[in-house]
């Protein structure tokens, strides 16, 4: 077990650098020149040859890739070519924004889906069942956006402003740095409605898988035996049934971090949140390279390390999944 | 594929009833007697129109391509003329569904809007599949180091969070207005869904390679590119189509919502996301203008997932 896990790391490391390297070369075919943006109405050519050479814009890309790679092995993630912030801590000032909309927004999917599945799944062909399809077929056909903005027309301007539109406030302790405030009940009525509208969606997904495997496990001889040998319902489902159906929904919400990662761009522009979605967006669009990297390797890294927590926990759902 | 002539030199005996008459058929007459078995496409088709949902949904697919065809004929308005006496009328008899901050009828530029809509979703899955299956029949029928070299670039696009891709490559492309812009969103939503085709069809020809008559196709001395696409590829159409139905919905939301960022096809081409983020703005007091744009792209994807879900339950019920 102590050899896979290690050796999944180590396999971390290819992922991310091919990752971050696909990006740094996307970035720099985008069409402009930052330098252009950075000088603004003072841009002269000797100027922007300066720049390029002070930022080191003037050397090949792949030595470029080299040298952010270099400085990044050091702990140097760079500085912002606009703004000369060091990236690292711009990120690590949104990271935990997003952590908690990303957290809180499986939690809801979670909580939706597994009680929706089972029911969907045990009164199969009931109006408990339909009721459950129905809702996870709209919720699957919904986007992210429109989910939030019919939330923001139903808690925020339906009834009197219950929920703040946009901003946000820190959950107490959270906050990296010495301004920003923090409350937590602040921080639920900031959150409660991004997580929902990044939430709903997943948990039509999952409701449908959750139900779709429990419906297949439940009809297996083991179930059948435990039912033989005068089990209770309870412990059926949930002992039995319920931990083997979750093997094909965990791997599924394994591969909606991905989703979840990009949902979070979307959630957080709506909201006008100040996280890494709307950090990436903006570095994007303003081809700031150096916090397009820092955004690219915290994604892929959230990515590969999300997706071997959930290859790990199969061992936790069946003991018959060992890793040697 | 000469398999189906054997029989057509004798006419299937009509069967009425009774066990006995049938015992009595000559033993020939009882292979063309396979004609009462249906074939899995009619099974399929049967299954496909007993399901109420399935119907629903291709009925809202028919409806949105008619609109789509017809939008010049059924829209009311010019989608993109403004009239600055009329912003922000409510909806009512003059403009069904009200006026935008720029005196634009929102029905109009909601029937136009269905052409990109469905024009993004279609063709991006459309390329995404030419791309994808070839890789995938390839990889999958050839294995060893070309599986792993087509593979390895496979993975690599799919080690993306999906938006983040798509909104690199869009910005990558630059995005404008009207048909080349459409068409630029099509080509990064496509690049995004290649690997999903690649992977399924690569899956799929695994298993299908080691069946016994692809080996009979070969000691027959069929050549490699008539084996992959006239003996495997019609083995594997199930779990296409249905995926392809079902991604064109995944589609219609990743086109929606890059023209939510700003990122799709650009003004003044009209497009539901773009609609719905610039109206964000004025949600307050004119709901209206945010939401008809949204349940127009939630009825669509509706439409396309139904009708998805339909096709996978009458072709393929093992993929439930």
């Amino acid at each position: 077990m102590r050899v896979y896990i290690l050796r999944r790391l180590l396999q971390i490391v290819p992922t991310v650098l091919g990752i971050t390297l696909v990006v740094f070369l996307m970035m720099r075919s985008v069409p402009g020149d930052p330098v252009v943006s950075v000088l603004g109405d003072a841009y002269t050519e000797e100027d922007a040859i300066r720049a390029r050479e002070e930022y080191g814009l003037n050397k090949p890309i792949l030595v470029q890739y080299l040298i952010w790679l270099g400085k990044l092995v050091q702990g140097d993630w760079g500085a912002s070519i606009l703004t000369g912030r060091p990236v690292l801590e711009d990120v690590l000032i949104r990271l935990p924004v997003t952590l908690e909309l990303i957290v809180l927004s499986m939690a809801v999917a979670l909580l939706i889906a597994i009680p929706a599945g089972i029911i969907g799944a045990i009164r199969q062909n009931t109006w408990a069942d339909y009721t459950a399809t129905t809702v996870a077929m709209i919720g699957v056909s919904i986007p992210e956006f429109f989910i939030g903005v019919l939330l923001l027309l139903l808690f925020s301007f339906g009834l009197g402003g219950l929920l703040p539109s946009s901003g946000w406030i820190y959950l107490p302790g959270t906050c990296p740095t010495m301004v920003c405030g923090s409350s937590l009940w602040g921080n639920m009525t900031h959150v409660l409605m991004p997580a929902l509208a990044l939430g709903v969606g997943r948990a039509a997904l999952l409701t449908r898988l959750l139900r779709a495997s429990m419906l297949e496990v439940i009809r297996t001889e083991y179930v059948t035996t435990a039912r033989a040998k005068g089990l209770s319902e309870r412990p059926i489902v949930f002992k039995h049934a319920l931990k083997n159906a979750l093997i094909p929904t965990v791997t599924v919400m394994g591969l909606q971090i991905g989703f979840l990662i990009g949902g979070a761009i979307v959630v957080e522009t709506l909201f006008a949140m100040p996280g890494l979605g709307t950090f990436g967006i903006d570095a994007i669009i303003a081809r700031d390279y150096q916090q397009v990297q820092g955004f690219a390797l915290l994604t892929a890294l959230a990515f590969v390390v999300m997706n071997l927590l959930v290859d790990l926990s199969y061992t936790f759902l069946d003991p018959r999944i060992r890793y040697t | 594929m000469a398999n189906g002539g054997e029989s057509t030199g004798v006419k299937p005996q009509p069967i009425s009833g009774g066990s006995t008459r049938e015992a009595e058929l000559p033993a020939v007459a009882w292979r063309a007697g396979g004609e009462r078995a249906e074939s899995p496409l009619v099974q399929g088709i049967r299954r496909f129109r007993r399901s109420t949902t399935a119907l629903v949904g291709v009925g809202i697919v028919a409806a949105l391509l008619l609109v789509a065809i017809f939008a010049d004929v059924l829209a009311p308005l010019s989608p993109i003329a403004s009239d600055q006496t009329r912003t922000f009328q409510r909806p009512g008899w003059d403009y069904p569904l009200g006026t935008d901050q720029l005196g634009r009828d929102m029905l109009s530029r909601i029937i136009h809007g269905s052409r990109i809509s469905l024009a993004v979703g279609v063709s991006s899955v459309l390329l995404a599949l030419f791309v994808g299956v070839p890789c995938g029949m390839v990889a999958g029928y050839y294995g060893g180091r070309v599986d792993g070299a087509i593979m390895r670039v496979m993975d690599l696009i799919l080690a993306f969070p999906i938006y983040l891709l798509a909104i690199i490559l869009m910005v990558m492309f630059t995005p404008t207005a009207g048909l080349i812009g459409t068409m630029k969103v099509t080509g990064a939503i496509a690049i995004v869904r290649i690997p999903i085709y690649a992977r399924l069809v690569r899956g799929s020809a695994l298993s299908i390679k080691e069946k016994e008559f692809i080996e009979a196709c070969r000691a027959l001395g069929v050549r490699d590119p008539s084996i992959i696409f006239r003996h495997i590829l019609p083995n594997c159409l199930a779990p296409i189509i249905v995926t392809t139905t079902l991604g064109i919905a995944t589609s219609i939301i990743v086109e929606a919502t890059l023209s939510f960022l700003g990122l799709g096809t650009q003004p003044p081409t009209p497009s539901w996301g773009w609609d719905l983020k610039a109206n964000i703005s004025f949600i307050q007091s004119n709901a209206w203008l945010s939401l008809f744009p949204g349940l127009a792209i939630f009825v669509t994807v509706l439409g396309f997932n139904l009708f998805g879900d339909g096709l996978r339950d009458a072709l393929d019920p093992r993929l439930k």
